[in-house]
C-alpha cells in the first residue's frame, strides 16, 4: 500500500502502538481522504433493518459518508438501497427522513423512479439524445448484503462478503442482538448531535462505563464478568453476564431495572463496527446506533430500538420504557458519554498524543487479546485507521 | 369538545399551574418538579418524528412520580454533565374540560439553554400535550408529554422539559 495520500494530507504517527496524535481529530483536511479511504473504501456499512420499512413503499433516508442515499421496500417486498439522487440532474429523490412512497418523482423534471428504481417516467423524452434508453437511467445501487434483517452496503467490489468482514467473534454475538432471526419490531428513534469529531465517538470503549458511570454504582450495578473480542480491522466485540442488581435503595420506581429475558451469561452485548457504529443488547433494550459524521467536526447518532417479534404485550412495554430512560442522549445510565466527547473535543486542541494505558502490553506491538475492560481493545481500530490513511508510523 | 365548565377563573388556575411548572425548572428548584404531578402520572418527552407515526419510543418516560424523582436524584447525585440553565417561553394555552375538574390542554413552548461557557442556544421547540386533573383541591398533571419539533437533541437531555 502507498504510504503517500493522494490528496497530499500527511501526518507523523507515534513510533509507539498506545498512542494517537490529537491532531487527527482536528485536522479538517483528514475528512476528503477519510471519505475515500474509509466511508468510500473497502468497509461494510450498515443502512437499515428490514423492520424499520414494514410495509411496501416505506423509506428511509440515510447517509453514506456525504453521499445522500435511501434504502425503500419495492413491490416486490425486496429492500433496496440507492443513491438519493435523480439519474438526470442530480435532484435529491426524497427529502424526509423517512416515509412511504409508491414512485418517486424529482420535482425538477418530473422523471419518475419505481420502488424497484427503474426509471418509469420522463416528459419530452422523444427530444432527448437519439439513443437515450430509459433503462440506461435507473437508480444506482450498491453492493448490498443482509444478516437477520439488517442490510449492509459497501461501494468496494474487493472487500470480504459480510461474514468474513466481520469476522465470527462479531457476527454470532451481532445475530443475537439482532433478535436471532431478524424477526424484530422496529420501535423508534432518539437522534442526537454529538459536537466531536466521528473518531472521538469511536473511542467511546468498554474501559470508561465503570469508571464514568457513577449510576452504575448507584444502582449497585458493576458488570458482570465477559470478554473483549476485537479484530485486526477493527471491530470490537464485548461479551458479558448480565447482572441483576438485587438491592437498589437508590431509585424510588426500580421497575426501570427488571430483567424480563431468560438469557443472562451472555446477557449483555456491545458491538462497535468499524467504522463507526455500535450495537447493543442491555438488559432487555435492542439497539442499533447509526452514526453519521457530518464532515470533520460533529456526528449525528441515531439510536434505534427494537422488540421481538415474539414478546407478549408486557414485554414490549418493559423494552419500551427501558428504551425510553436507560440508553441514549437522556438516559439514566448513558447521558454522560455525550459530555465526554464534548470534552475531549476541546481538549483534543492542546498539541501532544492521546495515550492509551489499560490492557496494553508492549507499547511497540500490537496485541490482539485484550481483556474485558482494556482500552487497549481500540488499538486495533487505530492502526487499522492508520494503514488505510497511509500514515507513515515513525520508528522506534 | 364540550367547553361548557371553562370560566375564567378556571383558565387562570391552569395557566398558573403551566407557569409554575416552567418557573421551577428554570428556577433549579427540580426537587419540587414531581409535585406538579398526580402520584400515578405518565411524563414523556418524545420526538414528533416517533409520535407523528405512532412509534412509541421516548427519551424521557417516566409513569409514577417515584421515576419522576428518581430522575432528579440521578442528575443531582449521578450524571455527570456541563452546567446548564433553561429558560423556557410558553405560549398561551388552549385549554377545554367539560366539568371543570378535567382538563385537556395544549401550548407551545421553547427552551433556551445557556451552558457554563456563557453560549445561549435554542434547545428544544415543541408542544404540550396535557391532560390536568384536580388533586385533593389542587391542579396537577395526570399526563404531559412534551412533543418536540427539534430533529435531534444537542449532546445530552439532562433536566426536564
Amino acid at each position: 500500500m502507498s504510504q503517500t495520500p493522494e490528496n497530499g494530507a500527511t501526518l507523523d504517527w507515534p513510533a509507539k502502538y498506545n498512542e494517537v496524535p490529537k491532531e487527527v481529530f482536528e485536522r479538517e483536511d483528514l475528512w476528503p481522504l477519510e471519505l475515500e479511504k474509509i466511508f468510500y473504501g473497502d468497509e461494510w456499512h450498515p443502512i437499515v433493518h428490514q423492520s424499520e420499512i414494514p410495509n411496501i413503499g416505506d423509506y428511509k433516508a440515510a447517509e453514506l459518508g456525504e453521499m445522500p442515499i435511501f434504502a425503500v421496500r419495492g413491490q416486490d417486498n425486496q429492500i433496496r438501497i440507492f443513491q438519493n439522487a435523480c439519474t438526470h440532474r442530480g435532484t435529491t429523490l426524497v427529502t424526509k427522513s423517512s416515509g412511504n412512497k409508491t414512485e418517486f418523482e424529482c420535482p425538477y423534471h418530473r422523471w419518475l423512479f419505481s420502488p424497484e428504481g427503474d426509471l418509469v417516467g420522463c416528459p419530452n423524452s422523444r427530444e432527448f439524445t437519439p439513443d437515450f434508453d430509459k433503462k440506461n437511467f435507473s437508480l444506482p445501487t450498491f453492493r448490498t448484503e443482509e444478516y437477520n434483517g439488517l442490510y449492509f452496503i459497501t461501494m468496494s467490489d474487493t472487500v470480504a462478503p459480510l461474514r468474513e468482514y466481520l469476522g465470527e467473534e462479531f457476527y454470532e454475538p451481532l445475530g443475537r442482538i439482532l433478535g436471532g432471526d431478524g424477526r424484530l419490531k422496529f420501535v423508534g428513534y432518539q437522534k442526537v448531535h454529538y459536537d466531536c469529531n466521528w473518531k472521538a465517538y469511536c473511542d467511546n470503549d468498554g474501559y470508561h462505563a465503570p469508571l464514568l458511570h457513577l449510576a452504575f454504582k448507584m444502582l449497585n450495578w458493576q458488570g458482570g464478568k465477559g470478554v473483549q473480542n476485537v479484530s485486526e480491522n477493527g471491530h470490537l466485540s464485548f461479551e458479558s453476564e448480565l447482572k441483576i442488581p438485587d438491592d437498589i435503595t437508590a431509585l424510588k420506581d426500580a421497575s426501570i431495572l427488571d430483567f424480563k429475558g431468560t438469557e443472562t451469561s451472555t446477557g449483555s452485548i456491545v458491538q462497535m463496527q468499524f467504522p463507526l457504529t455500535v450495537y447493543s443488547k442491555h438488559m432487555d433494550m435492542l439497539n442499533i446506533r447509526y452514526a453519521f459524521p457530518k464532515g470533520p467536526k460533529g456526528i449525528e447518532v441515531h439510536y434505534a430500538y427494537f422488540t421481538h417479534e415474539d414478546d407478549d404485550d408486557e414485554m414490549i412495554q418493559h423494552r419500551i420504557r427501558q428504551s425510553s430512560n436507560l440508553l441514549g442522549p437522556c438516559g439514566l445510565i448513558s447521558m454522560e458519554d455525550a459530555s465526554i466527547f464534548s470534552r475531549i473535543d476541546k481538549g483534543n486542541k492542546t498539541p501532544g498524543n492521546a495515550i492509551f494505558q489499560k490492557g496494553v502490553k508492549s507499547e511497540f506491538q500490537l496485541d490482539l487479546q485484550v481483556g474485558q475492560n482494556d482500552e487497549s481493545g481500540n488499538l486495533p481500530r487505530w492502526e487499522h485507521y492508520r494503514k488505510l490513511m497511509g500514515f507513515k508510523r515513525a520508528e522506534s | 369538545m364540550a367547553n361548557n365548565a371553562l370560566t375564567l377563573e378556571l383558565k387562570g388556575e391552569v395557566e398558573d399551574l403551566l407557569n409554575a411548572y416552567v418557573q421551577c425548572i428554570d428556577d433549579d428548584n427540580l426537587e419540587s418538579w414531581p409535585d406538579f404531578f398526580t402520584e400515578e402520572c405518565l411524563y414523556q418527552v418524545i420526538p414528533r418524528e416517533n409520535h407523528e407515526v405512532g412509534l412509541p419510543t421516548a427519551v424521557m418516560w417516566c409513569d409514577s412520580r417515584g421515576m419522576l424523582q428518581d430522575r432528579i436524584t440521578a442528575l443531582r447525585h449521578a450524571n455527570i454533565y456541563q452546567v446548564q440553565w433553561y429558560r423556557h417561553i410558553i405560549s398561551n394555552p388552549v385549554i377545554t374540560t367539560e366539568d371543570g375538574d378535567t382538563f385537556n390542554v395544549q401550548s407551545n413552548y421553547a427552551v433556551f439553554k445557556t451552558c457554563n461557557d456563557g453560549e445561549s442556544t435554542v434547545y428544544n421547540i415543541g408542544r404540550y400535550v396535557d391532560v390536568i386533573v384536580r388533586d385533593n383541591g389542587v391542579l396537577k398533571f395526570k399526563e404531559r408529554t412534551a412533543i418536540y419539533d427539534t430533529h435531534r437533541i444537542t449532546t445530552l437531555m439532562v433536566i426536564p422539559v
